[in-house]
């Protein structure tokens, strides 16, 4: 069993994520806006951070967040984190798997919304099992 | 009695401003002296290639006098002394000039300014010295002020231009002031031509001489000036026209992104939530029941997959595509890329690739190519038959540039039918018997595409067997060819149009 933290405005979706992913045996916590995700991750470290891209104040807190997981937090560098977003990889202004990188989007993977649940459980695991 | 002191936060006033903020102050901008150092130094480098013209013009002269009968054959007085000493000078001076501008490339505006003023300032100094020793009044010498006063107007404020002016015209006085006060011999490099004696017999025919030299310049001047003013201006418009355009450009993109995720977020929770009471974890569900929420479910993958496409396909139709940056793609990697999104859905439906994917290049722009193929090949993903293959070929197509060809073993399109497959929301009756979850807009996009990159889309269908799409794109190194530029905005985000 590993503690996942989601970070997603929609109060909804991660509601109904956080309960596929308890039914799949993991502890899942929620945030709703950046700000307290970084204290309450230096509370308790996640085994993963699930993280949505856009939010109501910032459209790019959650590529900010990762950033500062990555290069600023120390005890949180390895932490692996899943993307989630709305917006389409076929979009002309879409990011896919290939956008991934150290710099600019410091994250492990990255799934689409609307995401199977099914799916989202399997990337989780492989994340999980990669880290061990 | 001591009172509990309690902290306030200090009250917090705002009031919305009635007029939007903009960027920079409206209206036209005012039209100053603010080339850049850049193309002030640009400028200082040509003054210096002109300057060796003159010195050509005056070692010339220098030389011809010290020629014994060539100047006589071309009716002038051999003069060898100062048309070879301000040639002399002028060339040191150039030589400096030249040195110093390029060690000013970095500078400041204001230093490269002065460099140009320095030059100026000297120009008109020897200038003087020719047009008194060559006839003040007995030549027309004096006009090649002019030039001065020219490029002064076009390279230097409308002040400072006046200032280039004044001087040409207090120095050109004071020379032939001092001529007539009989403090220099006038002179004259014409052979035989008469010369005056101090104001001679004919006092106002000297004074109207020379007001007349100072009013056409003046009046060069004021007419440059203009002119120039005029067209600063213009350019200023122009690039504030185009600043507006890209913040415009910019802001519909950032306005799309937003929009795209505010319409399909509601729909993945939607999604989200069916999945949760469909897989039972929240206990067991009516086979009704179940039945009905999984519509639910469907029909809101649906609906934010039509979004997405109804969101690009407005984006393709509200911009002017030819203003976006094209740049030489790489056929083959874009052909790869987008088989890697659809192989997912490709592995659910059973479906494989045959892949002959060869080196080939086109220009336009990256985002809408990729859109272009995505579609195509997806579709012959999702209207084949479990098992069945996708064969997707490119390779270089001579002096067209590439061609791609995606052939399915699908449902095929009734031949009636095909005409009418790229317009928006049509599906044919088989279409829809086969996937219900398609939009109807993603050909429409295709033809978008197709049409503002001059790619040709040739189609080939048989009902029950398949459909077969040659894409024939344009040679690389088309209009308009940028190279590849950073996609990120302000916000961090990707943009590309």
């Amino acid at each position: 069993m590993a503690y996942l933290l989601i970070v997603d405005d929609d109060e909804d979706f991660a509601a109904a994520a956080a309960k596929a992913l308890s039914h799949a045996g993991h502890e899942v916590g929620i945030r709703l806006e950046t700000g307290s995700a970084v204290s309450s991750m230096e509370r308790r470290r996640p085994d993963l951070l699930i993280l949505d891209v856009m939010f109501p104040e910032d459209a790019s807190a959650g590529f900010e967040l990762a950033r500062r997981i990555r290069h600023d937090c120390e005890h949180l560098k390895g932490l692996p984190i899943l993307m989630l977003t709305a917006v389409n990889v076929k979009f002309p202004l879409g990011f896919g798997l290939d956008t991934i990188d150290d710099t600019w989007m410091p994250v492990d993977d990255f799934v689409e919304k609307p995401v199977d649940l099914d799916v989202l459980n399997s990337r989780v695991s492989a994340l999980l099992s990669a880290k061990v | 009695m001591g009172m509990a002191r309690i902290d306030v936060a200090p009250t917090a006033v705002y009031e919305l401003p009635l007029v939007r903020a903009a960027a920079s102050a409206p209206g036209l901008p005012a039209v100053g002296p603010s080339l850049p150092a850049s193309l002030l130094l640009k400028n200082a480098l040509w003054f210096c290639r002109l300057r060796w013209i003159v010195v050509a013009i005056l070692g010339t002269l220098g030389v011809l006098g010290l020629v014994p009968g060539a100047c006589s054959r071309l009716g002038l007085l051999p003069v060898y002394d100062w048309p070879l000493v301000a040639a002399g000078v002028l060339a040191l001076g150039n030589l400096g000039f030249s040195a110093a501008t390029h060690l000013l490339k970095g500078s400041t505006a204001r230093r490269a300014r002065l460099n140009l003023w320095a030059q100026v300032a000297f120009d008109l100094a020897v200038l003087t010295g020719v047009v008194h020793f060559a006839g003040s009044l007995e030549t027309n010498v004096a006009f090649a002020y002019l030039f001065h006063i020219v490029l002064a107007c076009i390279f230097l404020s409308r002040g400072e231009s006046l200032a280039v002016t004044l001087i040409a015209c207090v120095l050109y006085t004071l020379c032939v002031a001092a001529e007539g006060a009989g403090l220099l011999a006038p002179q004259t490099i014409y052979a035989g031509a008469p010369v005056r004696e101090g104001l001679g017999p004919a006092p106002w025919a000297f004074v109207w001489n020379l007001a007349l030299a100072l009013g056409i310049w003046l009046a060069v001047w004021y007419l440059t000036t203009h002119l120039t003013d005029t067209v600063r201006r213009r350019d200023r418009e122009l690039a504030e026209t185009n600043r507006r355009l890209e913040a415009a450009l910019d802001e519909r993109s950032k306005h799309m992104l937003r929009t795209t995720h505010e319409l399909k977020a509601p729909f993945a929770a939607i999604h989200a939530t069916t999945q949760v009471l469909l897989s039972g974890q929240c206990g067991p569900l009516p086979d009704e029941a179940a039945a009905f929420i999984g519509r639910i479910s469907t029909r809101c993958r649906r609906l934010a997959s039509e979004i997405q496409d109804m969101v690009q396909l407005a984006n393709l139709r509200s911009e002017s595509q030819g203003s976006l940056p094209r740049a030489d793609l790489d056929v083959a990697e874009i052909v790869r890329w987008c088989i890697a999104q659809i192989q997912p859905l490709a592995e659910e439906r059973r479906v494989v690739f045959a892949n002959d994917i060869r080196d080939a290049w086109t220009t336009g722009v990256e985002d809408h190519v990729k859109m272009l193929f995505a579609n195509v090949i997806g579709n012959a993903v999702t209207y084949s038959r479990a098992g069945g293959t996708v064969r997707v070929q490119s390779e270089p197509s001579g002096p067209s540039g590439a061609v791609v060809v995606v052939e399915d073993e699908g449902i095929g399109i009734p031949a009636a039918k095909l005409p009418h497959i790229f317009e928006e929301y049509y599906r044919t009756d088989e279409a829809v018997r086969h996937n219900t979850q398609s939009s109807g807009l993603g050909l429409a996009i295709v033809r978008h595409v197709a049409q503002a990159h001059g790619i040709r889309v040739r189609v080939e269908s048989r009902l029950g067997v398949g459909t077969r799409f040659q894409i024939g794109l344009p040679p690389r190194g088309g209009p308009g060819v940028s190279s590849a530029r950073n996609k990120e905005t302000d916000d961090g985000l990707p943009v590309d149009c």
